[in-house]
Order: structure tokens, then C-alpha cells, then sequence
């Protein structure tokens, strides 16, 4: 409070002198505020990536608020004590809505909405729920898996690599369902893995890709990376790639697969309509292709047309809830039982999975 | 030749003192510099630079929200630049202070992560003792081998850091992550007596900064006072001297390393058992690096570099309020505090040498 007080009188002091005046400032006190939504993301923000699409999912909000809304995007902030302060910060300048972009800032904001029960927060990728805090994933593996049936057709080697960020259950689930997608074109299918452990290094992930590629690798999937590294490294090389989030076809216009594209804007859109009505009740939100947060897009025209069919197919049975690529019977990567056949993953289960399936050949890191 | 060595171009020459009033108006003149400068950016952005002003510069000092914020980063700032200029002083130059922050963090975490339940107010002291004494150990590899080898510590402590990083990277994949985060390397949240008990009610200053200016005046009465502070700066100064009068280089490097690496360990150590609660990956945004800043920044003078901490920690805060406030791409809060100390440093040279232009020498031809 103390710190809006003192911020106005003084900027009014300014404006009274003619200064804003002559330097342009905006009329930023209007009597009717606008609803402040800002999100904060952990890399910087580029033209592809997570967190374009986070941000790319508030446009929509935007045109229908208009003046009603002021969005505000805060990016490179690192998880920890940097982005704790950012977020209170923000709050404390009078914005309601936060969208925190990272894991890692779960405990934060966690905090904040308990705290301030007028402020809504959506956070990425956690399990924490409360009544004003409403975590949110992609069901990226129902993209991965129809990614994965285009990769099997298309590779000579046998071999599919991923450059992966970490060894999370979401990044988990989208590797096992590209393997489980290829091996149902192709049976033998095998895939390895790279950690790379970051969300955003470029030098790394290009080395992962060049690794893979040494090891005979000929479809790569760029599993969660800011950057365009290795999909540029791939198109060098001539082999397909492609990765989630937006689109990066421009950075390899010959040997670009696809993209598990993540479209916000309908949870962004109703999440502040709810907030605006003053219904919102946290819920975990974990969206698909159903709910059209999900969906594949920049296919490759060098998927051949009969398997394209079959891969529409699928899709189809994915948005009507009548398949799920973690149907039974799969297989672990050490042998063991890991769905039971006529058993299917629940959401929870395929949220908290720590396991690879058969085929995946490196293993995960413990 | 020489009728055309460099005519017009002056030379830098070392005053034979620097005045007093020059010293003091160096800072508010780069400040001043660089505001304008800037202030040009960002009409060139389309920003309000009033208000960009107002949240980097004025902001962070009024409202004791705020400022408690300075005064939490100022801490880990401060303690690691008094411990590296002690080493400075004597010309041992321990570049790696953010690998020994990080051990810090990984030897004080050991409590929490091993012993969950404990409870007792003795934990984090112990925790604090931990951090000093992983810091130092750090910092032993690195005067193990300058002293023995006459390695280079400079490229030893650098390198000591990507081996740090790697190391808790490890950890937190590995043994220390908490079993119930799905996997994200962090270790669990640490319970309420491995934290450091908070200094001023609301804040997250804690105690550790009466520490930190306990330690500063501690260093001064070393470094201005003692015979071992001479001992150390006749080394840096003046190495021969040194030798002749006894003083042991090899006792000189061990002990500028291992009070680094001690301070360094220890602000690690307050930074996981203060404001981040738990062991993850992004402890540090860079401390260990910012501190050579402020070391130099406060001219090696214990004293000095209480104001240059402070300093830095508030261009921090500055900073990101202006991003929050002001809707400052992150990249133009950069080009601030970068055009700020280039501008400080320029007006300290200035400070310290003078300009003397060089008439070109006209010569009779023989």
C-alpha cells in the first residue's frame, strides 16, 4: 500500500511539473483499472519456444478485454528467491492474475495465492492445488505418439533420438508415447535419449543432437527446448526433427517433421473469464487434444499419404477419448509389466510416471 | 618515424593523488551519465522513462518492502566480495567464489536432506559452520595445486566451478532429490529449524546479515590493522620484499583462498537455509561472479565495498522492478546496470589519471 501511495503522488507531482507531459506517459491511472495479468517464464523470451506460446495464448485474451486488461510478460527469471520477489512484487503493484511459467516457481506462488485470496494464479506443470491456484500441463504424448508413427515410416536406420530437457514425468510420457507410436509402424523401433538438464542451452542441445546423430539416429525430437538449436542442427545434417510448443519449420524449411503445438488461449481465455465473474476454482488442469490445447501442426509432406490417413485416424479417436497411447499391454524398459493389457493409464498415473517402456534403450537417470 | 609517433593522442597519466571531492562526485556523475543515456533508449522503445527511472533508481529505497529486499541481496554480495578482496589484496586471484558458494549450499544442505525430522536450534548454525567449511575445502583444491604445481588459480577456481555445478546437478538428479517432487531436481523443502531465523518481521532479511557486517568489520580490522593483513598486501604489493622479509608466499595463497572460499561457502549456506528453503539448481543467479564486481567496485576496501554492495543489490532490485513496474524487456534493464558501471568506471579513471595531450614534436630535418 505504502509503496502504491508514495509511486502515485510522486508521479502525479511529475505530471503536475508538465515533465510526463513532454515525455509521453501514458495515463496509467485511470479511475477504472484494468485487470493486471502477468506471467513470468524462466527463459528468455524468443520467437519460438515455451515461452511464446504462453504468451501467444494471451493474445486472444487480449483482443477480447482490450483496455479491460494490461498483460505484462516477465521473462528470464530464474526459479528461486529472483522470481519469489518478482511475483509478490507484481502483486503488490495491484495485478490479480499471475501465470507462473515454471515448475520451479510452485512454491512462490503457491504462497502468494494462499496469502491474497483475490489474486488467481495459474502455474505450470506443478500438482499443488488450491482453491485460487490452478496447476496446468500439456498432454503432449497424444501429439508425440502420432509423431512417433510418422518418424517410423520415415526413418532408413531404425533409430529415433530425443534431445530431452529433464527427466520429468512430462517429458517422460511424451518420449514413451513417440517410442510407442513408431513401434506400432514398426515393432523394432529404438529410441535414446539425451538429458540435457536445461531448458534453454543452445550449445548443449546441438551437441546432444550431434551425439544422436553419431550413434545413427535419423528422426530427432527436440523434447521441450527454448531454442531452435537442434532443429537447425538436424536440417544441417538432413535428417527430420521436430519439437514442441510452436512451430519451428522456418528454422529447418526441408527436413521439419511437424510440431506438437500447445495452443493456451481457450484455458488463458476461460480461466479470466472465470476470474472476472468471480467463479474460478483451482482445478488440475491437464489439456489435450480434446480440450484443443493440443494439436500437430506443420506436417512434413514427405509423410506418406496412406500414413498420414492412418495417423488422422488415430488423431481423431484421440480427440473422442476412444484411444489412449497408454492402453495396455506395454512394457517396460527393463522387462517388466508396465500396463496390464485391457488396462489404460489414468491421468494421475501417466502425471507420476518414473518409468521408460520397451525400446527406449538409455536409461533414465536415478 | 617518430616526428608521427600518435600526435594528437593523449595518454593516460596517474595523478599524484587523486582529490577527495573528485572521488565522491564520480559516482553521482556516472549516475547521472548513464540516466541520460539511457532515458534516450527508452523513448526509442516507446517506454515512459519516468517511470523507468522512478522503479530502477528510486523505487528500491522507498518503501521498506523494497529495501528489505536490497539489504537480503546485499548480503550474499557483500560476504563473498570481503572474502575475495582479501585475496585480491595479495594478488591471489580466486575467480571461482561461485563454485565455493555452491558447495556451501551442498555441505549446509546435508542436515536438512539426511536428518529431516531433527529439530533444535542448533542446526543452522551448523549449517552455516557446514557451508564455511565446504567453501574452504573448495577452495583448498585450488591453492592445493597453485602452491605445489604453481597452477594457474585462476583458470583452477573457473574451471572448479563447471565441476560445482555438475556436482549439484548430480545430486539433485541423483541421491539428494526429494522422492516426492516427480522428478524435477530439487531436494525437499527443509524444515523449520534448518532455517535461518528471520532478522526484521515481514521480511526475508534474516540474521545471517548481522553476520555479514560482523564479518565486513572483522575484515577491516584484519586487513587495515593487523600485521597479517600486512603481511598479505606487502606479498600482493610487492612479492620479493615480501620474500625477503620472510613472509611465506606459499602461507599467503592458502589463506586468501581458504577465507574466500570460506565466505563464499558461507553465503551459500545462508542462501538455501534463508530465502530458498530447499537445495535446487538455480541457488546462485551469478553471485559468485557479481561479487569480483563489488570487490573492485568498492576498491578493495572493506569499507568501500559495504557501499558497492549495497549499490549493486539496489541496481538488482532496480532492475526488476522495472521489468515488473515499467514493462522493461529484460535486455534493457542489462544495457542499464552495464552502461552504469562502464560509466563508473570511466569517471574513476579519471578519478586516478589525467589526459595529457601530446603536441605533435616538429623536428628540423638533419
Amino acid at each position: 500500500m505504502l509503496t502504491n501511495l508514495t509511486r502515485r503522488t510522486l508521479m502525479k507531482g511529475i505530471a503536475a511539473t508538465g515533465l510526463a507531459g513532454a515525455f509521453g506517459s501514458r495515463a496509467a491511472f485511470a479511475t477504472d483499472e484494468p485487470l493486471g495479468i502477468t506471467l513470468v517464464i524462466p527463459s528468455p523470451i524468443g520467437d519460438v519456444g515455451w515461452g511464446r506460446a504462453l504468451a501467444a495464448g494471451l493474445e486472444p485474451v487480449k483482443a477480447a478485454y482490450g483496455d479491460k486488461v494490461k498483460v505484462t510478460v516477465i521473462e528470464n527469471i530464474a526459479e528461486g528467491p529472483d522470481a519469489d520477489r518478482i511475483m509478490n512484487k507484481t502483486v503488490a503493484d495491484g495485478n490479480k492474475f499471475l501465470i507462473a511459467g515454471s515448475f520451479g516457481y510452485q512454491n512462490g506462488a503457491l504462497q502468494i495465492a494462499r496469502r491474497d485470496p483475490s489474486v488467481t494464479v495459474l502455474h505450470a506443470s506443478g500438482f499443488q492445488v488450491a482453491p485460487n491456484f490452478s496447476p496446468f500441463a500439456a498432454k503432449y504424448f497424444q501429439g508425440t505418439y502420432l509423431l512417433g508413427m510418422a518418424a517410423a515410416t520415415l526413418s532408413k536406420t531404425g533409430k529415433l533420438g530425443s534431445v530431452s530437457a529433464f527427466a520429468i514425468p512430462e517429458l517422460i510420457t511424451s518420449i514413451n508415447a513417440f517410442t510407442l507410436g513408431a513401434q506400432a509402424v514398426r515393432p523394432d523401433i529404438e529410441v535414446s535419449v539425451v538429458w540435457v538438464n536445461s531448458w534453454f542451452d543452445p550449445a548443449k542441445e546441438q551437441e546432444a543432437a550431434k551425439a544422436l546423430m553419431a550413434q545413427k539416429c535419423d528422426v530427432i525430437f527436440s523434447n521441450a527446448q527454448d531454442t531452435p538449436s537442434v532443429i537447425s542442427a538436424c536440417e544441417e545434417a538432413g535428417i527430420y526433427a521436430f519439437n514442441l510448443n510452436s512451430s519451428m519449420k522456418s528454422y529447418a524449411p526441408k527436413t521439419y517433421l511437424g510440431c506438437v503445438a500447445t495452443d493456451w488461449s481457450p484455458f488463458f481465455k476461460a480461466s479470466v473469464d472465470a476470474h472476472v465473474a468471480g467463479t474460478f476454482e483451482g482445478a488440475n488442469a491437464f489439456l489435450g487434444v480434446t480440450d484443443k490445447v493440443v494439436k500437430v501442426v506443420d506436417w512434413s509432406p514427405d509423410v506418406p499419404a496412406e500414413v498420414m490417413t492412418k495417423i488422422k485416424e488415430i488423431e481423431a479417436k484421440i480427440a473422442d477419448g476412444s484411444f489412449s497411447p497408454f492402453a495396455g499391454p506395454i512394457a517396460k524398459a527393463d522387462g517388466s509389466e508396465g500396463v496390464a493389457s485391457g488396462a489404460t493409464l489414468s491421468d494421475g498415473e501417466i502425471v507420476a510416471m518414473d518409468w521408460h517402456v520397451k525400446g527406449v534403450t538409455t536409461p533414465l537417470p536415478k | 618515424m617518430s616526428a608521427f609517433s600518435a600526435p594528437f593522442l593523449p595518454t593516460l597519466v596517474r595523478r599524484e593523488r587523486a582529490s577527495l571531492a573528485a572521488t565522491l562526485l564520480a559516482p553521482p556523475v556516472a549516475l547521472a551519465v548513464a540516466t541520460v543515456l539511457n532515458l534516450g533508449l527508452y523513448l526509442l522503445i516507446g517506454r515512459d522513462p519516468v517511470a523507468v527511472v522512478y522503479a530502477m533508481l528510486f523505487e528500491p529505497f522507498l518503501s521498506w518492502a523494497s529495501f528489505s529486499e536490497v539489504l537480503l541481496k546485499t548480503g550474499p554480495l557483500l560476504l563473498i566480495a570481503q572474502g575475495l578482496a582479501i585475496g585480491f589484496r595479495a594478488k591471489v586471484f580466486n575467480i571461482g567464489a561461485e563454485g565455493q558458494f555452491i558447495l556451501g549450499a551442498i555441505f549446509a544442505s546435508a542436515i536438512p536432506i539426511w536428518f529431516p525430522q531433527a529439530t533444535g536450534q542448533w542446526i543452522w548454525p551448523m549449517m552455516l559452520l557446514l557451508g564455511v567449511l565446504g567453501g574452504a575445502l573448495w577452495a583448498s583444491i585450488t591453492a592445493f595445486w597453485r602452491v605445489r604445481l604453481n597452477a594457474n588459480e585462476i583458470l583452477v577456481s573457473l574451471m572448479l566451478s563447471l565441476v560445482a555445478a555438475q556436482l549439484l546437478n548430480y545430486l539433485l538428479l541423483g541421491p539428494w532429490k526429494d522422492p516426492n517432487g516427480f522428478n524435477f531436481p530439487q531436494s525437499v523443502m527443509f524444515q523449520y529449524d534448518a532455517m535461518v531465523p528471520v532478522l526484521i518481521a515481514g521480511t526475508r532479511v534474516n540474521v545471517s546479515l548481522l553476520l555479514t557486517l560482523a564479518l565486513s568489520i572483522a575484515a577491516w580490522l584484519v586487513m587495515q590493522k593487523s600485521f597479517l593483513g600486512y603481511k598479505l598486501q606487502v606479498g600482493g604489493l610487492a612479492p620479493r620484499a615480501a620474500g625477503y622479509a620472510g613472509f611465506n608466499e606459499g602461507w599467503a595463497i592458502w589463506l586468501s583462498l581458504l577465507i574466500g572460499g570460506g565466505a563464499a561457502g558461507l553465503a551459500g549456506a545462508a542462501e538455501v537455509a534463508g530465502p530458498i528453503g530447499q537445495l535446487q539448481r538455480s541457488i546462485s543467479t551469478g553471485y559468485g561472479y557479481a561479487a569480483i564486481i563489488v570487490a573492485y567496485l568498492g576498491g578493495l576496501h572493506p569499507i568501500g565495498i559495504i557501499a558497492s554492495a549495497l549499490f549493486m543489490a539496489a541496481l538488482y532490485i532496480g532492475g526488476d522492478n522495472a521489468m515488473v513496474s515499467a514493462n522493461l524487456p529484460i535486455a534493457a534493464v542489462r544495457v542499464f546496470q552495464g552502461s552504469l558501471l562502464l560509466a563508473y568506471l570511466i569517471a574513476i579513471a579519471f578519478v586516478r589519471y589525467r589526459l595529457e595531450w601530446h603536441r605533435p614534436i616538429y623536428r628540423s630535418k638533419p
